[in-house]
């Protein structure tokens, strides 16, 4: 490029220096498997992108970006990205360090004490962070390496979402200062702060569990809202909803996310005492909550978010299912919040027996909120006796079986409403003595009650069992010290926490209810080499969750010795020495049906008896377990979220941090091993992410890389199933399906209530049609089953009236140690596009353009089967290998018309100017890399 | 026969006689989306921090669009649909002229959202000569189609249709309007104008049907009018797509003056080029360019399958046919 100059941090200008950005990119790709190369591919992408004057910040992003756009050709790259962005990141939070690693090393440490007391004069970080403290200890335990264990999306989603910000909104602190902040601002009041915030540290900086989203903005601030989920209801009265509207934005604002029950609002129509009018029901009012959301940037970060849950008995139940209907009146539907229907096993029976279903207006049956299992149908019972009697002003009928279809086709088209089951979470609550759960929460894993003066509260962090397989084997010991130290850090936020309403202080206080979460389940399947859709999967599901479950128990119980019971833990099922295994009896004793699961211990080391005795004497908390959807600290941890399965071997997140491709590290890497990988990894985008058909793939791992699409419901709630078993709250259990077969779909979901789910989360539904795929070869002809004008057509004869000039090729990139390889050796390995096209020429063999074959193209003598071939090596040769041989001008060598030949054409615009630069480029040695080579063609 | 005068017969839809045109306009109907749908407020927040040539590609592409949508309704309504005799072609036409007015009115929305002046972009378009070239493009194509000499029936008047149809749904909807989308999606990869990428990727969702449904349509007719398919033929309509390259480049320069992080005309133009071949190899024709994506990113942007975080974005994978079944 003609002049290039760079716009410097100062504003002054300098000549741009690719001599300098390769160096940078050198050291980014040091000790990686093909280091050369990656240089060079990263050097001439960027310099694609650039243009005069472009400020050195803007280049910092040029250069990550070449190397993240090429991490679905090499995991490698993700390496690369992640230490181009970590550059960016020292230089700003450590300050200049002249790229040598021995000095960042020491001023990592040493920065650590001014970061804290810098924070602390800037109002960003608590005044304890300091005192309670030995920040020289800590900074001495900090593991800088652990900052390159992340995945590129992880540290940027980490960075983008959860660091703190400078006053220009730039991360202000390196990945290990991040987890050492969560880490400190979780043990002010331990006994030794120092010793078990490192401890908090340690396993954090590894992944090996990660704090709740809350959590991470808020720990060792001076405003510490530490929760994730918060649930209350809605009373019918007029003051209550205006406090409730009230509440929703204070709580948005101390970033949770949010679950409103609607139930109690009396129904559209039903009079209002005072005026002698009728009340407009719970949309309305819902609308100006949806609407409240939207003001408020959680944590600075996102709007709000929100779940309303309505019973299914409402008699506005079937308004409340279109509120999240595309089209239709605005007023009456939810753009931002979300919606679930809180079911009963009474209305799950009835749809089994092509029942009646009748729906009441809450002002008429107001105990019906607050009963659950055989009480809530006996009630039930009665007011359609009521209603049948004339006794009820409002009510309506419909089969069960209509209104269970208009839920899933709305869940269907809509993705709401997300279907719980109000009976499996009150039957099976451990903590039922402190009144009803009314609802589960915008995630739907968490269980717990509320009333007027009580909003439930939950606090999360989860475990990453990926990051406990060593040398494919779970291990267990390393396991149970995550828990336990996962257990007591939540305990601990609890008494560090400041909430913005009295109501939730009451809740987290009273109950300091907590849900130790399990992510990476699928990634550690793979790892281990288990399909999701197998029995083992299932066992193995088993077996982890009661083993989480018993550590998460037992340390809960020695808290409780150490530290005090909660305060409602007397008349709880925990004081009669109930787990939650045993509440499965419960429920399938309400029920009258089975739920098929086994209760039974499955790791022999574990003594549930003991556990029981123990617990009986004390737990510190009302609930210890919920697996979250983990959708962002999954990504930040690198591995899969809670316990989906893979969504595909490569998709891509649309996230607020940004759009990221996810690519399965543990296939690449598989297939690396099986040196296949550069052969299938077109394909794979190709198939979007779905390996099944890519024949050069062995099948046994085509068993273990299933796409959620792929893998059967049945497989999901099996695994949730079994997990159930032992959580005392529930799973945010993502559902996926391919076939849009209604009947299908409720025999999915009525097998999930039969196995006792307590909740389901978000439907994925397989799209039937996507766009246009953009970086592989798509040819619609295919699907035309015709051929058009490559009957008549030849060879690609037009002259470039105007090559596309790239700055790359004004500028190539000057890698010394490059090794040329020539470019003719490949004219006969050009891949073969899936198309149809120039089926005749490619009898004629279509090689260097002679014009007197063309003349003889007949139609029929087509042969597709060759046809592919023809197309790509007529290209090539045309352009790539013989630029001075004949290359037509204008239009097409067509039937009967001689191409005027010119000589010396000048060379076509290719698309990587390295073509051009002789010494600046690697060709690949494997063939078939060697077709997608741009200086190859 | 698809292209002719409409008969009586004509205006029944069974017994159907292109399936494709009917599963395409059933497909259609799945994906009805409305702009309200999308929240632009962070988008706003973005606006503010962006640079001036960002800010202009912004603006230069909304005044491309806007009117963009209406002139290839225009072409459909006096230059497509008249001339098609099959019931399905003209169902299918209905919903993606609907489609088109809801992208003209998505893009109004932006208009009326951003903190644009709305005169100015209006003006944008007439004012430009690189985009006044494309318009006049199209309209040259178009204005064919309603002089009373046409006559549909003979040869010359298919090649007409075929010339037309080239112009507005190859050239204008395959290659500009897809030029368009990836400059709008980059934004997005950079973290910026999220809320609008997921308007493009509703619209891109359509527009690739736009297209299947244009190739389809033009294989067709070959296939009925294998007396159109000669060798002059094929270079007079690769030439009309070439010209819509080279109206792409000169305008692409007026949309990057100077460039923008990871963008400028060279490597826009490049992949204009990219995606002219993969147009011309759908109709048969050789590739003209031979050039390599630039854009590798659009991988992740709009070929694989994407996982939405409900409360983070609007996804865009949703149909709303079910209950159908």
């Amino acid at each position: 490029m003609v002049n290039l100059t760079i716009t410097k941090r100062d504003g002054a200008r300098e000549q741009f220096n690719a001599d300098k950005i390769n160096r940078s990119i050198e050291r980014a790709c040091q000790g990686l498997t093909d280091p050369i190369s990656m240089v060079t591919q990263i050097a001439s992408e960027t310099q694609l992108t650039l243009y005069d004057g472009i400020t050195t910040e803007e280049m910092d992003i040029a250069t990550i970006n070449a190397a993240v756009q090429n991490i679905k050709e090499d995991i490698e790259y993700d390496k690369v990205a992640v230490r181009l962005l970590l550059k960016t990141v020292y230089r700003r939070v450590i300050g200049e360090y002249n790229d040598n690693p021995t000095e960042l090393a020491a001023k990592y440490r040493t920065r650590f004490a001014e970061y804290v007391r810098e924070g602390i004069a800037s109002g960003l970080l608590d005044t304890r962070m300091a005192e309670k403290y030995d920040l020289e200890a800590l900074a001495a335990s900090l593991m800088i390496e652990r900052d390159e264990i992340f995945t590129y999306a992880g540290l940027s989603s980490l960075l983008d979402r959860y660091a703190l910000k400078n006053t220009k909104q730039k991360p202000a602190e390196t990945p290990q200062y991040f987890f050492m902040r969560i880490a400190m601002g979780l043990a002010y009041n331990e006994a030794n702060p120092t010793e078990m915030a490192q401890k908090f540290y340690d396993r954090m900086s590894q992944h090996l569990y990660v704090a709740g989203g809350s959590t991470n903005l808020a720990a060792g601030t001076p405003r510490p809202a530490l929760s994730n989920c918060f649930l209350l209801e809605v009373h019918d009265d007029m003051d209550h909803i205006a406090k409730s509207v009230a509440d929703v934005l204070k709580l948005s604002k101390a970033s949770g996310g949010i679950g409103v029950s609607v139930t109690k609002l009396r129904a559209a129509g039903s009079p209002l005492k005072s005026s002698n009018t009728v009340s407009s029901g719970p949309t309305p009012f819902a609308k100006i909550m949806d609407t409240a959301i939207r003001a408020v940037q959680r944590g600075g970060k996102k709007k709000g978010a929100l779940c309303f849950y309505m019973e299914n008995w409402h008699y506005d139940f079937p308004e409340y299912i279109d509120w999240k209907h595309n089209a239709g009146d605005d007023y009456l539907r939810m753009r931002t919040a979300n919606t679930a229907v809180y079911l009963s096993d009474d209305f799950m029976r009835r749809v089994e027996q092509q029942e009646d279903w009748y729906m009441f207006d809450p002002k008429e049956t107001p105990d019906l909120n607050e009963l659950y299992g055989k009480e809530f149908a006996k009630r039930y019972a009665e007011y359609i006796e009521m209603a049948k009697r004339g006794e009820l002003r409002m009510w309506k009928k419909v089969p069960a079986t209509e209104q269970w279809h208009q839920i899933l086709t709305a869940l269907q088209s809509t993705s709401h409403p997300w279907l719980t089951w109000k009976d499996p979470i009150n039957l099976r609550a451990l903590n039922n003595n402190t009144g009803t759960i009314h609802m589960s929460n915008l995630c739907t894993e968490i269980c717990l009650p509320q009333s007027k003066d009580s909003v439930a509260v939950c606090n999360l962090a989860s475990l990453n069992l990926a990051g406990h397989i060593e040398g494919r084997q779970l291990n267990w010991h390393k396991l149970e010290e995550s828990v336990r130290l996962a257990i007591r850090q939540l305990d601990n936020l609890i008494d560090i926490n400041t909430l913005p309403i009295p109501e939730a202080v009451k809740g987290d206080q009273e109950n300091r209810a907590i849900g130790l979460g399990v992510m990476g389940f699928a990634d550690a399947l793979e790892q281990l080499g288990m399909a999701y859709e197998s029995g083992h999967a299932a066992d193995f599901s088993d077996r982890v969750f009661e083993f989480v479950s018993y550590m998460a128990i037992d340390e809960s119980a020695n808290l409780a010795r150490e530290r005090g019971v909660y305060k409602h833990f007397e008349g709880s099922r925990w004081s009669k020495g109930m787990v939650p295994v045993d509440s499965i009896a419960a429920l399938e004793e309400d029920r009258g049906i089975s739920t098929g699961m086994k209760r039974e211990s499955r790791n022999k080391q574990l003594n549930w008896d003991a556990l029981r005795e123990k617990v009986k004497g004390g737990m510190r908390n009302a609930t210890l377990m919920a697996v979250a959807p983990n959708a962002n600290i999954g990504l930040v941890a690198g591995t899969t979220p809670g316990i989906d399965p893979r969504f595909a071997q490569v998709f891509s997140r649309n996230k607020i941090s940004g759009k990221y491709m996810d690519i399965n590290h543990n296939l690449v890497k598989d297939l690396k091993n099986m040196g296949i990988w550069d052969e299938v990894k077109e394909k794979i985008v190709e198939q979007q992410g779905d390996i099944s058909s890519i024949p050069e793939i062995p099948s046994y791992l085509k068993q273990i890389y299933k796409t959620s699409f792929s893998t059967s419901p049945y497989a999901f709630i099996e695994v949730a199933a079994r997990a159930q078993k032992w959580v005392d709250q529930a799973l945010s259990r993502n559902m996926y399906l391919e076939s849009r077969d209604m009947n299908e779909m409720k025999n999915v979901y009525m097998a999930a209530w039969k196995q006792g789910l307590k909740t389901t989360y978000y439907l994925h539904m397989k799209p039937r049609h996507t766009a246009e795929q953009s970086t592989t070869s798509v040819n619609k002809m295919a699907i035309t089953g015709k051929r058009g004008f490559a009957n008549v057509v030849a060879q690609p004869v037009f002259a470039n009236e105007e090559p596309v000039a790239s700055p790359i090729q004004m500028s190539p990139v000057q890698v010394p140690e490059m090794v040329p390889v020539k470019a003719e050796a490949v004219s006969t390995e050009v891949p073969q596009p899936a198309t149809r096209g120039f089926a005749a020429v490619a009898d004629q063999g279509a090689l260097p353009i002679t014009p007197a074959m063309q003349e003889v193209l007949p139609v029929t003598a087509s042969s597709p089967s060759s046809a592919p071939t023809a197309l790509a090596v007529g290209a090539v040769t045309a352009l790539a290998v013989a630029p001075t041989e004949e290359v037509s001008r204008m239009g097409f060598a067509t039937v009967g018309e001689a191409s005027v030949s010119e000589p010396a054409t000048p060379a076509p615009a290719l698309a990587q100017a390295p073509v051009q630069a002789k010494k600046a480029f690697v060709c690949p040695v494997d063939p078939a890399e060697r077709a997608q080579c741009d200086a190859c063609q | 026969m698809l292209v002719g005068k409409a008969t009586p017969d004509d205006m029944n839809l069974h017994p159907i006689k292109y399936q494709w045109a009917y599963d395409l306009y059933n497909q259609a109907v799945r994906n009805t989306w409305f702009p309200h749908e999308i929240a632009l407020k962070e988008d706003l927040d973005d606006w503010q921090k962006m640079t001036d040539d960002e800010r202009h590609a912004v603006k230069f592409l909304m005044a491309f669009f806007n009117p963009a949508e209406l002139i290839v309704n225009r072409s459909i309504a006096l230059g497509v649909y008249p001339y098609l005799k099959s019931a399905e072609c003209h169902l299918y036409l209905a919903k993606q002229m609907w489609e088109e007015a809801n992208h003209c009115v998505a893009f109004e929305y932006v208009l009326q959202t951003f903190p644009f002046n709305r005169d100015e972009v209006f003006a944008i378009h007439l004012q430009t000569p690189s985009m006044l070239a494309k318009e006049a493009y199209i309209n040259k194509y178009m204005k064919r189609m309603m002089e009373d000499s046409l006559d549909i029936e003979t040869p010359e008047g298919k090649k007409d249709f075929i010339r037309n149809l080239v112009a507005t749904n190859i050239v204008m909807e395959g290659i500009w309007f897809y030029s368009g989308f990836m400059v709008a999606l980059s934004f997005r990869q950079r973290n910026q104008l999220r809320n609008l990428g997921s308007m493009i990727n509703w619209v891109i969702r359509d527009e690739s049907l736009h297209l299947k449904f244009g190739i389809n349509l033009i294989h067709n007719i070959l296939e009925e009018n294998a007396e159109l398919v000669s060798a002059d033929f094929a270079q007079e309509i690769a030439g009309i797509i070439v010209e819509g390259v080279n109206l792409e480049t000169a305008y692409n320069k007026d949309l990057f003056p100077h460039g923008i992080l990871g963008l400028n005309a060279d490597y826009v133009n490049q992949y204009v080029q990219y995606v002219a071949d993969r147009r011309l190899e759908e109709l048969g024709l050789p590739k003209h360019y031979n050039v390599t994506n630039p854009a590798k990113w659009m991988t992740t942007s709009t070929d694989v399958f994407e996982l939405v975080n409900f409360f983070e974005a609007q996804n865009t994978n949703y149909e709303v046919d079910s209950g159908k079944h």
